[in-house]
């Protein structure tokens, strides 16, 4: 069903294994008659863990060939410039959606590319627009300039766009972008940075389609 | 009535308990089958026959099957799954000795960068992924399979045995543990009628033959045995569920802000085998306040008393927003998932100007607490779009700033004089070439320091920076709260599971199994001969010795519903 045109794509994470030893162990205590306690953390235990705190997720582009595509949900919000977005209103054009944050290296690695990919292609085909989490509006609109982003960003500061997305091909890590196409239906992610050749081609292919 | 007293032959008991892993189940029976002649006994003696044999490599010629029998009976030995268990255990030590890559990812490059030929040495051994190595896989699947197949043919085995009929009576009655033997006036078939009776109504699984009637009670051991070795497979089923559905998440949150469960907002993600970004729960939490109580006098002074955090919550996109108290231990359950608070800090806020006038900057920032007794924190402001250089801070916020001697500290963890003090610095953050860094510490490398003046800010306080490049402002302070996520589908089942084990575990340990054996035969006066002869299969005959006494008297005492039959005779 899914097609991986690809060739970045990471092996899956590890803590899924780790679980699954950490249970086989528990299990084999519980063989031996060990009582496995697990134990309650205590306040000042801060999770901070590798200190990017966020998930890049595993880089890698998925297509979603035209038969099989689940259709985008209705997403609408208000926009860092004010204003209010409506998904379904960008019914028979691609949408790029491409979910960033100014604190975010890897978006802002892509930036660039991303910035001047919407100036090449935006037009009545072909719209962007940005969604950007966990950001305060002043840092975002910074980003914008500093990387000349002409398309829209909604604000969202309760991931509710994302959320929206649960259950259909979700954004699964910081940078994510999804192509969404003419028919409103999600044809394409790209976790990680995406390559202006990489996304030109996609949304090209994508909005060549004729449905 | 004379009672005939034979000592208990220690021999076959001795070989009866919980031991061995192959063998337990068996070698108990194998003991009570050596007395009892039963089908079942032998069959199982010669179970733990084989089992001892499993042990040495076999002698002669073998097929591949033979071959394949002998390494499975090795694979699910009780030593191969210890020596399994202490490899799991070794196998974890370079895990938290070396840096790993699902957790500190910057570390490892660090460490390659640091020592190149040992760390691609490590790398190529998976030492920097331990966890999800091939090696460690290899032993923790033979772990299972080890597991499974020692406890799997055991509880068929055991289903078996629970619902045996009681084995033949032994020809010499006289030779079990105990045995009595009386005489008595009716005739052998009425005796051993009557006996039957006797043991029927003392709810004995009871089996009738020409001139013998054995008996048997204490099935619920093989139950108990049953349940527990049930129990174990479930138990391992439901971790191994927990480990392929369930997923681990933290999320740092600021009072006055929100987040929802999406892979998007979360701080780390540790996902199971089978867990994909959309299958997470769509809930959204919004933390109102968070408040933090500490001891204000005596030896504990500034000690936490307790933790609260305000939030509300929603279980889907479109629910409604509940209020709930989160505390230390009282996680919030939404949706299956479970969030509980584990730990806590000071996010002070900025505001920070460019030098083209630009707000590039207004926001909360997480700082870290380096030490408990004032809640002293440390974190970094990071203004990658200031014009025309980007921005960088490094600084401490102290929750109570005192003077010691000309240098601030923070007397008490609760916000009484909050003050921040800021190190500045210019140049290149070297956020922009995409590698991940961490958000609450600076890279010096491409920076310089800016000439300003250290001075500690109180709130509304700003620091001008030097050649126009901006102005920043300490606006407040806001209180964050760390969250951890877990989703555990496996955990109900387990706990019930290990319930139901510990339950199998006591039944087994506490119901004994136990035989009585009635022989009767005509005696040359008339009337006949009875023997009775009862056996128990645990080391500790304890209270049987009451039991089996208890029952001789009766049965050589039964009336019989027939009350015209004359008492039985003594001799």
């Amino acid at each position: 069903m899914f097609r991986l045109p690809s060739p970045v794509r990471r092996a899956a994470a590890a803590p899924g294994a780790r679980r699954a030893a950490v249970g086989a162990a528990v299990c084999a205590a519980a063989v031996l008659g060990v009582a496995a306690c697990d134990g309650g953390a205590t306040a000042q235990d801060t999770a901070v863990g590798n200190g990017s705190s966020f998930v890049t997720g595993s880089y890698g582009t998925t297509v979603v060939k035209a038969g099989s595509r689940r259709a985008a949900p209705e997403v609408s919000g208000t926009m860092l410039a004010g204003g209010t977005f409506k998904l379904s209103a960008d019914r028979g054009a691609v949408l790029v959606m491409n979910f960033w944050g100014s604190w975010c290296t890897p978006c802002r690695e892509e930036a660039p590319a991303l910035g001047a990919l919407a100036r090449t292609l935006s037009g009545a085909d072909v719209r962007f627009i940005g969604v950007d989490i966990r950001d305060d509006p002043a840092s975002a609109e910074a980003f914008m300039r500093t990387f000349r982003i002409g398309y829209p960003s909604l604000n969202d500061p309760n991931d509710t766009v994302a959320l929206d997305f649960g259950g259909t091909v979700p954004p699964a890590g910081i940078p994510t972008t999804l192509v969404i196409d003419r028919r409103g239906r999600i044809a394409a992610r790209i976790v990680g940075p995406v390559s202006y050749n990489g996304l030109k081609a996609l949304v090209t292919q994508i909005s060549a389609e004729r449905s | 009535m004379t009672w005939v007293r034979i000592p208990p032959e220690a021999g076959p008991e001795a070989s009866a308990g919980l031991a061995g892993q192959q063998g337990a189940g068996a070698a108990a029976q194998g003991g009570a089958g050596a007395a009892g002649q039963g089908g079942a006994g032998a069959a199982a003696q010669g179970g733990a026959g084989a089992a001892a044999q499993s042990r040495r490599p076999p002698a002669g010629p073998l097929g591949v099957l033979g071959w394949l029998r002998w390494g499975w009976r090795q694979l699910t030995s009780m030593r191969t799954a210890l020596i399994l268990l202490f490899l799991l255990a070794a196998g974890s030590i370079p895990g938290s000795l070396l840096p790993q890559e699902g957790i500190n990812p910057a570390a490892v490059s660090q460490y390659y960068t640091s020592h190149p030929a040992l760390a691609r040495l490590l790398g190529g051994l998976s030492l920097f992924n331990v966890f999800g190595a091939p090696w460690f896989a290899a032993i923790y699947l033979l772990l299972f399979a080890s597991l499974v197949g020692c406890v799997l043919p055991r509880t068929l085995r055991m289903v078996g045995s629970s619902r045996q009929p009681p084995p033949r009576a032994p020809r010499n009655l006289s030779r079990l543990p105990f045995a009595v033997r009386h005489v008595t006036a009716v005739a052998p078939e009425a005796a051993l009628e009557s006996a039957a009776r006797v043991l029927s109504a003392k709810r004995f699984r009871v089996r009738s033959g020409p001139g013998w009637v054995s008996a048997e009670k204490g099935y619920l051991r093989e139950a108990g045995n049953l349940l527990f070795h049930i129990a174990l497979l479930g138990c391992l089923v439901s971790i191994g569920l927990g480990g392929l559905l369930g997923y681990k998440a933290d999320r740092l949150l600021v009072a006055g802000s929100s987040f929802s469960n999406t892979v998007t907002a979360l701080d780390e993600f540790h996902p199971g085998r089978m867990v994909s970004p959309g299958d997470l729960q769509p809930f959204t939490v919004a933390l109102d306040r968070f408040r933090a109580s500490y001891v204000t006098s005596g030896p504990l002074t500034g000690q936490p008393s307790s933790f609260e955090a305000a939030i509300r919550y929603s279980a889907a996109p479109q629910a409604p927003m509940r209020s709930f108290v989160l505390s230390v231990n009282h996680p919030l359950e939404v949706d299956g998932v479970r969030v509980f608070l584990i730990g806590h800090g000071y996010a002070p806020t900025f505001r920070v100007t460019d030098g083209t006038g630009h707000v590039v900057f207004d926001g909360a920032v997480p700082f870290i607490p380096v030490e408990t007794s004032g809640l002293t924190s440390e974190g970094a402001i990071k203004v990658p779009d200031a014009d025309p250089e980007q921005l960088g801070f490094v600084g401490v916020f102290l929750p109570t700033a005192v003077d010691v001697g000309g240098r601030l500290e923070s007397a008490f963890p609760a916000p009484l004089h909050p003050m921040v003090s800021l190190v500045s610095y210019g140049g290149n953050l070297g956020m922009n070439s995409g590698s991940p860094q961490s958000v609450y510490s600076l890279d010096t490398a491409g920076l310089h320091r800016l000439p300003v003046a250290p001075q500690p800010l109180a709130a509304g306080q700003s620091i001008k920076l030097p050649d126009g490049l901006g102005t920043l402002t300490y606006t407040g302070y806001r209180q964050w709260i760390s969250l951890a996520i877990t989703y555990d589908p496996g955990q109900a089942p387990a706990l019930f599971s290990g319930v139901a084990v510990l339950a199998g575990l006591l039944l087994s340990f506490f119901v004994r199994r136990r035989r009585v054996f009635v022989r009767a035969q005509a005696a040359e006066a008339g009337g006949s001969v009875v023997d009775i002869g009862g056996l128990t299969r645990s080391d500790a005959a304890g209270g049987f010795h009451e039991e089996f006494a208890g029952l001789a008297a009766e049965i050589s005492g039964y009336q019989g519903p027939d009350p015209g039959h004359d008492p039985p005779e003594d001799e």
